[in-house]
């Protein structure tokens, strides 16, 4: 087996990997895996005091840590019903721009744009890009000093807390706020017409879902009550669980989601992709002058929105700082007393939509529930790389696969410690379906479904197969056209559940390949009908327990001659199985 | 040149990356770092990084999976000095919450399940030194700029690092900040090693201990202190081993002994 690995992703931040199978002339596998090991987060804060719940959790990531912080707070201020003052509001709003500011400008500029013009890293492309790493570095370094300014300090302030803030801004620290915003206007529109011009190449393209927060009030935000997908549906952040539904996967650390069995992306350009069209002001104008349908599907593009979102930022700020100064300096933390209750935040992190729940019983933290962005990400990555890298096979271009990879991750900017660091190409051996078949048959006897056209040729191979198996007396043998539930196919959940299957794999004649379902789902060259139908209502943690043991064919066209290799293929697999 | 500058390598295990990404945030002083020193290895920052011979490896995180112990050993063979920075890799971190392994256990299967890894096995998570030597430590969630510049800066010179052996207190008193114990809020500040000047109680709020405690610490007496105010006993050690991980278990047990 060919694979392709990347083992510790640079330039993104945290811990992880991404390897691709290659099996002969087809992509059968992509894993991004999550090398960091577990925290037990969710855990860790069980049978503490809600305050000292907000004081750690933000600590999943160093970037993120606003996020955590504000979404938090939301969470348990839900929980326990404590109401802030517009004044609070605001200030967290400032906070988190500062956020945004700081992790966008060193997303695109330090960890994205060297990929693009060819340096191995922000300070070695200083030579030729003086200028943009200097933008790049002041940027940052204005987002940085709001964060301080807000939080406490650079990365894990503990200012901002259940009721409000320990200590608020002063005029004078405002002021400055605003006018360096201000001042920086220029370079902030020099960064987007460098972000939004950027050749970006056009593989991958495929279309997915688009997941955000509501902001509510058709205001471009950061924040919310209801979640906001693309397909224009609405959810309130209560039934988050209807989206994310999360499974664990063998390869990773990182939990996962899908979203009725498909994968959906979050983050930068999930938001341009939803709320673009209330943009206001230059970032409003930008959006319209640059925003086209390649950023429907193209998650390179989340470059592009990163920069549009940082002139949003600078757009936002002195608005933010006039609104603040209307209020005294000095506020009360709100009082309150702990009580029972359960309570959501959500929230938009830099890197997408961020949740946490909360549920306090007997004035301690007894349930805890946090989705990161990086878990709702990790299918979407996976299968964008699948089909960038099977798009590359078929054009010949196999040694620019793990190059594309890398840029396909990094411009998802996963943070990886929410729970990624470079790619590596696998080759499958020759025969191995039936060493992996042998394996499977180990556990539980799989169930068998036979799927093809019997008037398309060799395309009936898998039907064929089916019938030869039933006959030698193999038990579970299903056939496509006699199935009249497909809930009754995934019934046994835990049952490896193995399709059968003529796939063009461009390969000689009569060959096997036994594969993942997902990767036949995800690989856009393998177009197939019936497959995709009858993977929906399977629960998404256990698609895992599907493959598909294809046949290469010679011939569909329409016929009833199955050809000689084919024929031979279907007696050997026989031979293995029964 | 490059025979001059020492050779340094930055590592990151399991945490939040925040020490990594505090280095990063030295935004003005970054390119002196790198000029100032050959940098062979930076994962966050980036991807030509070279696994060789070092002076200087600063190891950030803690350790939670066999692959990391591995990454750790082969590290220690090739560096001359080892650094522990932040609280994770000093202490273990927020996630050494659970001190024996059969509660660590039952809390990963909670989250988790009974899914196995392909990649590498999940372990309790420890400080490097459970596993390695360290030469110097640099506490803090995350660490300060000025205490890694000075840190930096003299590691440069062929110095050893200056320990911090005073806490929170003495900075808070600099900053001429109301002492919140007085007020009455169970402020860790007493306890905890000071580098962060002060930050929280400048908030006027309580310090939550994430540098770990600071060496010669009196527990004992902050212990009691927090007792007579009336705060529970059992609260009180739960937020003295937020960030300092499983090796202030044997200080806690202490406690236990002294008051009951």
């Amino acid at each position: 087996m060919n694979t392709i690995r990347i083992d510790h992703l640079s330039r993104v931040e945290g811990n992880g990997g991404i390897i691709a199978t290659i099996d002969g002339k087809v992509v059968t596998d992509v894993k991004f895996s999550i090398y960091e090991g577990p925290r037990l987060i969710e855990r860790l804060t069980v049978g503490r005091t809600p305050e000292e719940d907000v004081s750690i959790v933000p600590r999943i990531c160093a970037i993120c840590t606003l996020s955590h912080k504000n979404a938090a707070l939301r969470a348990m201020e839900n929980a326990l019903s404590v109401k802030v003052p517009p004044k609070v509001i605001l200030a967290r709003e400032l906070m988190h721009m500062g956020e945004m500011i700081e992790s966008h400008s060193l997303h695109i500029y330090y960890l994205a744009l060297p990929d693009y013009v060819g340096f191995p890293s922000a300070i070695a492309m200083a030579s030729e890009y003086d200028i943009e790493i200097k933008i790049a570095l002041e940027m940052k370094e204005f987002g940085n000093h709001i964060m301080k300014v807000l939080s406490g300090r650079f990365i894990h302030g503990e200012n901002p807390v259940i009721g409000g803030f320990g200590k608020y801004p002063t005029r004078e620290e405002l002021t400055w706020i605003k006018n360096r915003a201000i001042q920086f206007m220029p370079f902030v529109l020099k960064t987007v017409s460098l972000f939004c011009e950027l050749d970006y190449p056009d593989n991958p393209e495929a279309d997915t879902l688009y997941a955000c927060c509501e902001p509510g009030d058709n205001r471009y935000g950061f924040w919310g009550e209801e979640i906001l997908l693309s397909t224009g549906e609405k959810l309130s952040k209560d039934d988050y669980r209807k989206l994310t539904n999360e499974f664990v996967v063998p390869h990773s650390y990182a939990k996962r989601s899908r979203y009725k069995g498909k994968p959906y992306s979050v983050g930068a350009l999930a938001r341009v992709n939803n709320l673009g069209e209330r943009l206001e002001g230059k970032a409003g104008r930008y959006y319209e002058k640059y925003f086209d349908e390649r950023w429907t599907k193209n998650p390179l593009f989340h470059n592009a929105a990163q920069a549009l979102e940082i002139c949003r930022c600078f757009e936002r700020i002195p608005q933010l700082v006039d609104e603040l100064m209307k209020y005294p300096e000095d506020l009360p933390i709100v009082d309150y007393t702990v009580k029972d209750g359960k309570g959501t935040g959500i929230v938009e992190a830099p890197r997408g939509l961020l949740i946490h729940h909360y549920e306090i019983s007997k004035g301690l933290v007894e349930n805890v529930d946090i989705i990161t962005p990086t878990a709702q990400n990790a299918e979407d990555i996976e299968r964008y790389c699948q089909i960038a890298a099977q798009k590359l096979m078929d054009e010949g271009k196999k040694d620019t696969i793990a190059d594309r990879m890398n840029l396909i991750v990094r411009a998802f900017d996963p943070c990886i410690s929410c729970s990624a660091h470079a790619a590596e190409i696998q080759e499958a051996p020759q025969e191995n379906w039936k060493e992996r078949l042998a394996e499977i048959r180990k556990e539980d006897p799989p169930i068998f479904v036979g799927v093809g056209n019997p008037s398309r040729s060799d395309d009936a191979a898998g039907l064929e197969l089916a019938f030869a198996l039933r006959k030698r007396g193999v038990p579970d043998v299903f056939i496509e056209s006699e199935i009249k539930d497909r809930r009754k196919i995934w019934k046994d959940e835990d049952r490896m559940l193995i399709f059968l299957d003529a796939i063009d794999f461009r390969e000689e004649a009569g060959k096997v390949t036994l594969i993942p379902l997902t990767s036949v789902l995800n690989n856009a060259s393998l177009s197939h009908r019936i497959l995709p139908f009858l993977a929906v209502n399977r629960n998404p943690g256990k698609l895992e327990k599907a493959c598909v043991l294809g046949i290469q064919p010679d011939s569909i066209e329409p016929g009833n001659r199955i050809s000689p290799s084919v024929r031979q293929a279907i007696i050997t697999i026989c031979a293995e199985i029964s | 040149m490059d025979k001059d500058r020492l050779k340094i390598g930055i590592y990151e295990l399991t945490g939040c990356a925040g020490d990594a990404l505090l280095i990063l945030d030295c935004e003005k002083e970054l390119m002196d770092i790198f000029n100032a020193a050959d940098i062979q290895s930076f994962a966050m920052a980036k991807s030509d990084n070279i696994n060789g011979e070092l002076d200087i490896a600063l190891v950030e995180g803690s350790v939670t999976t066999e692959k990391e112990i591995e990454e750790l050993r082969d590290i220690r063979k090739r560096a001359r000095i080892v650094v522990a920075i932040g609280i994770c890799a000093t202490l273990g971190g927020i996630q050494a919450r659970f001190r024996d392994p059969e509660e660590w256990e039952e809390n990963y299967e909670n989250v988790y399940g009974d899914t196995k890894m392909e990649h590498t096995k999940a372990l309790q998570s420890k400080p490097i030194d459970a596993y390695i030597d360290v030469d110097h430590y640099l506490p803090g969630c995350p660490i300060s700029k000025e205490q890694f510049l000075y840190f930096f800066t003299r590691m440069l010179k062929g110095n050893p690092p200056e320990k911090y052996p005073i806490p929170v207190c003495v900075s808070c008193k600099h900053n001429e900040n109301d002492c919140l114990l007085n007020r009455g809020i169970l402020c860790l500040g007493p306890l905890t090693s000071d580098g962060c000047s002060s930050v929280c109680p400048s908030c006027n709020l309580p310090c939550v201990g994430c540098w770990g405690p600071v060496e010669g610490a009196n527990s004992s007496s902050e212990y009691q202190l927090l007792l007579d105010k009336g705060y529970d006993a059992d609260l009180i050690k739960k937020k003295m081993a937020d960030y300092s991980g499983t090796k202030i278990a044997e200080l806690l047990d202490q406690l236990k002994e002294e008051k009951l």
